[in-house]
């Protein structure tokens, strides 16, 4: 049952489910522009989904074109991952074991880019959840912020946080369903000290990408986010602890005292 | 009168019966576990402080059932181990009865416990119950294990079902039947990672491991390892094959150091003869003669597969003999005069009993025919040196020339009613037998009647 | 057949007795955690808040098992949102500086009224969503 003037809409795309949930009632303009995010999503899979050999970040990974001859988006998502591969000093890495996969990116920039395309229209308070990764804008209901689960880790089925907010973007990188797939860009092993981390921020691209990078830092990450403004952190450890930032309880639940 | 018995064979055989000595009654036992399962209950009492609402209700109900179905289950187990103690006081077969009744039983518990856990938990977290079971039995820890080990302990009820049990062969349903263990192994665990009364309370942890624990202690002591080395210390083989009446034989068996058994008077053994095809099954004979520090006897019927295989086996064949068991021993009767019941191959635990029970003793032999009457020669032998009678009733059912009937038997023993009896045979004979001797004024506990019909 | 009636009935009348012998109110809302004592998050839920969203206040929730052993859960609401959760002291003692994850189970945020819009977790498959949370947020409001 639905709040009333509520829109939600799951759409599969890029090998993950991404959940559109409007508040507010739909304008002829929403309803519009939600089609249009939903076309977005799947042309964004079809430049850079590194499992179609067709693909253009796949050609262009094995050289059959370069930077200039893809799409403008590609150059922009490839700028993005160069920035983050700085300022993380190389934990994050649009190349991967070695292969060219921005794919860490390409989630998160393209739920904020369909979030700005619903808000352009009109819709001022929606939530995209791209496979685990949410953008958010404005707020649940008159007075009431979005609350945003956290999935356990070690106990599925189970969240371990509660983050609340208007405007967040909730990014979390782990383990739990895929395997370790996120590899550590200086061993190019699995990057196994943490079950999950959880950023919290803005503006889900840059959420999105520094979650990779912490998550493939580990225990190390706890200095590097608290140098971070405005990106608050709440990670659960392979040996079931959790610890996050100093900033984090103003967003979400955490054990009280320290 | 002191004259020495002896076996057809002529080998001197001390008597060894010890004087009626007060039993601890059977019904002790059953205090036990019933004060067992009492401590499990005030357990849950303890831990529960209140029950609110229809879901309290339920999963409450849901735990205690719970609890109970986990405590049958260590107490089902413990009273099929073999414990010799057990076995004495209680006896083989009542304990397989109670086993059997207290397995249906746990059954219905753990079904219950399963259905009220399910419906009041689903209450808890507003979903339906199919919701609600995917995410008990995939996402709690250990549920996913205590399904499949609910699912085989079901499976194996149905199987054990009489009519169920009509259709396959003994061995086949024993084997299917063992797999109770691997269900009481799997269903432990989710007791402890998501029973409430454990959760927070250690020294409830400790019990429940305690428990468990002894009871696969006493089942690898004494239904594994015992026999084993028994098999070793005693080298029990087959010495020789002897017909005794037609369709039945004596297998002697030879071995070292068979005094250790303590074998008595009346109990029986589970055989296991290392030929081919019978390696796997583990038939109960009761010993036809007292038991010799290196002599056995058993005497068989051939009344299916594995009897006629006992007629072929040869000498020098290895046996397994697990045991003794049985509480059919002098140590049961309360009077110093005993009639000895036999019907067809039931003559076999009598005949020891014959030969070494003190006082006035009486045996009435049933049978179809004069030829079918086993070992009737030692008996007479015996009859002859104790100045004990024996009488034969020849016949098959109301032909024959003895009827069970209270009148008929008091004819033939006048003072009955101050009798102890021991009473084996085929089914159809000892219940008329129990009806007409209760009829003649025998009181229940001085009638003696071990069935092996479990 | 008599028997298996009379040992049912028995068992659902003694299950009654017990149950009803017990109080029917939940415990006043406790400062400290009962010793040992207290109903575990396994799916027993004594929820002890009421279902109001304008609460405000400080509950003591079930005690939740976590990797650590039992650990017991102070939740404070403010006008229906929660917004700090205290993690008592269980059995186990840790050090200052670790603390053992939380864990909250879909029993104790139903007790909470705690209304998630939304779920983040590790990326997952089409074939994952559908067990997920997030489908089953998405499918209860469609």
């Amino acid at each position: 049952m639905t709040e009333p003037g509520a829109v939600r809409h799951a759409e599969h795309a890029m090998g993950t489910v991404f959940s559109f949930d409007i508040r507010g009632a739909p304008t002829r303009a929403v309803t519009r522009a939600l089609a249009d995010a939903v076309a977005w999503l799947h042309r964004v899979d079809e430049v850079f989904s590194t499992y179609r050999p067709g693909s253009q970040i796949s050609r262009l990974g094995r050289g059959e074109l370069t930077e200039q001859q893809c799409d403008p988006e590609v150059a922009e998502v490839l700028e993005l991952c160069r920035a983050a591969a700085r300022s993380s000093d190389g934990w994050f890495s649009a190349t991967p074991g070695g292969r060219l996969d921005p794919s860490a990116v390409v989630k998160g920039w393209a739920v904020e880019r369909a979030s700005q395309l619903l808000h352009d229209a009109g819709a001022r308070h929606h939530s995209i959840n791209g496979g685990g990764d949410i953008q958010t804008r404005g707020e649940a209901a008159p007075g009431q912020p979005w609350q945003i689960g956290v999935a356990h880790p070690l106990c599925p089925g189970d969240l371990t946080t509660v983050v609340t907010g208007r405007d967040l973007a909730v990014a979390t990188s782990g383990t739990a369903e895929r395997g370790p797939h996120i590899l550590n860009p200086r061993t190019d092993r699995p990057a196994t000290d943490l079950a999950s981390i959880t950023l919290v921020g803005r503006h889900l691209t840059e959420v999105d990408t520094l979650a990779t990078a912490a998550f493939a830092m580990g225990d190390a990450a706890r200095e590097w986010l608290r140098s971070l403004d405005g990106i608050e952190a709440f990670a659960v450890t392979a040996d079931a602890q959790a610890w996050w930032t100093p900033g984090f309880a103003a967003y979400g639940w955490c054990p009280a005292g320290q | 009168m002191t004259a020495v018995p002896h076996t057809r064979s002529g080998r001197y055989v001390p008597r060894h019966a010890p004087p009626p000595a007060r039993r601890v009654p059977p019904e002790a036992v059953l205090v036990v576990v019933y004060g067992g399962a009492v401590a499990v209950l005030a357990l849950w009492w303890r831990h529960t402080p209140s029950v609110v609402g229809l879901d309290g209700w339920l999963t409450g109900a849901g735990r205690i059932t719970g609890l109970l179905a986990g405590y049958a289950c260590a107490v089902l187990l413990a009273l099929m181990a073999r414990v010799p103690v057990l076995d004495r006081v209680v006896g083989t077969d009542r304990l397989a009865r109670w086993h059997a009744t207290g397995g249906r039983y746990t059954v219905f518990l753990a079904l219950a416990h399963t259905a009220l856990i399910i419906w009041g938990s689903s209450i808890t977290a507003r979903t339906n119950v199919f919701d609600q079971t995917t995410t008990l039995v995939f996402q709690y820890q250990d549920v996913l294990w205590g399904t499949i080990g609910l699912l085989l302990l079901v499976g194996v009820g149905v199987v054990s079902a009489r009519a169920a049990r009509r259709r396959m062969s003994y061995e086949t349903w024993h084997y299917l039947h063992f797999c109770t263990y691997l269900a009481v192994f799997l269903a432990f665990f989710h007791q402890l990672s998501n029973g409430e009364d454990f959760v927070a309370d250690r020294p409830a942890r400790l019990a429940w491991y305690t428990l468990y624990l002894g009871v696969a202690a006493l089942l690898l002591w004494n239904r594994f390892l015992t026999p084993v080395r028994r098999a070793l210390r005693h080298r029990l083989r087959v010495a020789e094959v002897h017909p005794e009446a037609p369709g039945v034989v004596s297998v002697h068996l030879t071995g070292e150091r068979l005094e250790e058994l303590r074998a008595q008077p009346g109990q029986f053994f589970r055989w296991r003869f290392l030929a081919p095809g019978q390696w796997w099954t583990a038939n109960p004979f009761s010993l036809s003669a007292p038991a010799d520090p290196h002599h056995l006897r058993i005497t068989v019927k051939e009344a299916g597969g594995h009897s006629r295989a006992v007629a072929r086996l040869r000498p020098g064949t290895r046996v397994w003999a697990e045991g003794p068991y049985g509480a059919f021993t002098a140590a049961r009767r309360s009077s110093s005069k005993v009639l000895l019941l036999g019907g067809g191959v039931g003559i076999t635990p009598l005949r020891p009993l014959f030969e070494t029970l003190p006082g006035e003793v009486t045996l009435v032999y049933f049978a179809r025919r004069v030829e079918d009457l086993a070992l009737r020669s030692e008996l007479e032998d015996i009859a002859a040196v104790r100045g004990a009678r024996v009488h034969y009733a020849i016949g098959e059912g109301a032909g024959n020339s003895l009827p069970l009937t209270a009148d008929a038997l008091c004819d033939l023993i006048p003072d009955l009613a101050s009798h102890d009896v021991y009473l084996c045979g085929p089914p159809g004979m000892t219940e008329a037998a129990k009806s007409a001797l209760r009829g003649a004024g025998v009181p229940r506990r001085r009638i003696h009647h071990e069935s092996f019909a479990f | 057949m008599n028997r298996a009636v009379a040992a049912t009935t028995a068992t659902v009348a003694g299950l009654f007795l017990m149950l009803a012998l017990k109080p029917h109110q939940t415990p006043a809302a406790a400062a400290a955690p009962p010793a040992g004592s207290a109903p575990s998050g396994s799916p027993s839920g004594t929820p002890s808040a009421p279902e109001h969203d304008r609460t405000s206040g400080t509950f003591t929730g079930d005690t939740i098992s976590t990797a650590r052993g039992p650990v017991q859960v102070r939740v404070t609401l403010v006008k229906g949102r929660l917004t700090t959760i205290a993690v008592l002291k269980g059995e186990h003692d840790e050090g200052a500086s670790a603390h053992a994850v939380p864990r909250l189970t879909q029993e104790a945020l139903a007790a909470q009224s705690a209304k998630i819009d939304a779920v983040s977790g590790a990326t997952f498959t089409s074939q994952g969503y559908i067990s997920s949370l997030q489908s089953a947020l998405d499918r209860a409001n469609d």
